[in-house]
C-alpha cells in the first residue's frame, strides 16, 4: 500500500537528529514488547510481512506521532484481536485499567 | 507440523529470520540483465518502495529464493521466488536531483519486474 510508512523520497519530515549514546530500550515496556515478538510470532498468530502490514494499516497521524515500539504494539493489538485470540472489548478492559492503575 | 516457540527462536537466531527458501524455482533474470521496475500500487503490502516504481535499473546478482511478501501478508502465501540485487543510477530514480556518480542498490523480488 502506498502509505506514510513508505517514506523514502518524501520531504518536510524536519532533520534526522540521532541521539549521542542511544540505548537499545528508552522504557522497560518497550523491552517487553520487543521480547513478546518471536514467541507470539512462533505460536502461529502472524508472520513477519503480516506484522509489517498490520504496523502500515496504522493510519498516517497515529503512526507519526507514535514511536517504534509503539508501532509495534499497535500490531501486536490489530493482529490478536484479528486472528480472534483477544477480543476488542478484553483489550479495551486491559487498556482502560492500566490507565486506571497510573492515575 | 506446528514448529514450537523454542525451535522459531533458535531458528531465528542463527539466520537472522531469513525468509530464504531452499526449493527450485527458475530465475528469469541473470546478473547484467537490464530490468523495468513495475508500476504497481496494490492495497495490501509490498516491499516495492514508492520511488522505485516504473525505474530501469540492471540485476547485479541474484540473491536466491524468498518468501514474497506481498502474498505472505495476505493468507501466508509463500509464493518462493528470486531475489536480485538491482543497481539504479541515482539519476534514473530521482532526475536532475540524483546525485550524477550515486547508484541506488536494492533487493527486489520478480514479481516487481519485467525485462527491457
Amino acid at each position: 500500500m502506498n502509505g506514510v510508512h513508505d517514506l523514502g523520497g518524501s520531504d518536510g519530515h524536519g532533520p534526522i537528529n540521532p541521539e549521542p549514546n542511544e540505548p537499545v530500550f528508552h522504557a522497560e515496556w518497550e523491552k517487553r514488547v520487543f521480547g513478546m515478538f518471536l514467541p507470539v510470532a512462533a505460536c502461529g498468530y502472524f508472520n513477519l510481512d503480516e506484522f509489517r502490514h498490520a504496523i502500515e494499516r496504522m493510519g498516517a497521524p497515529s503512526y507519526l506521532n507514535t514511536s517504534y515500539y509503539e508501532h509495534w504494539l499497535h500490531a501486536f493489538e490489530t493482529l490478536l484481536v484479528e486472528k480472534g485470540a483477544l477480543s476488542a472489548a478484553e483489550l479495551a478492559a486491559r487498556q482502560q485499567q492500566i490507565a486506571e492503575e497510573a492515575r | 507440523m506446528a514448529i514450537t516457540a523454542a525451535q522459531a527462536l533458535a531458528a531465528s537466531a542463527s539466520d537472522g529470520g531469513s525468509t530464504r527458501l531452499e526449493v527450485d524455482v527458475a530465475p528469469r533474470f541473470a546478473a547484467g540483465d537490464r530490468i523495468r521496475t513495475r508500476n504497481i500500487n496494490p492495497r495490501g503490502h509490498t516491499r516495492l518502495p514508492l520511488y522505485l516504481r516504473n525505474c530501469v535499473g540492471v540485476v547485479a546478482a541474484d540473491l536466491g529464493v524468498f518468501v514474497f511478501p506481498d502474498t505472505h501478508a495476505h493468507g501466508g502465501d509463500q509464493k518462493p521466488q528470486h531475489v536480485y540485487s538491482v543497481h539504479f543510477s541515482a539519476k534514473d530514480v530521482w532526475g536532475r536531483e540524483g546525485g550524477e556518480r550515486d547508484t541506488l542498490v536494492v533487493d527486489m523480488w520478480d514479481d516487481y519486474m519485467d525485462p527491457v
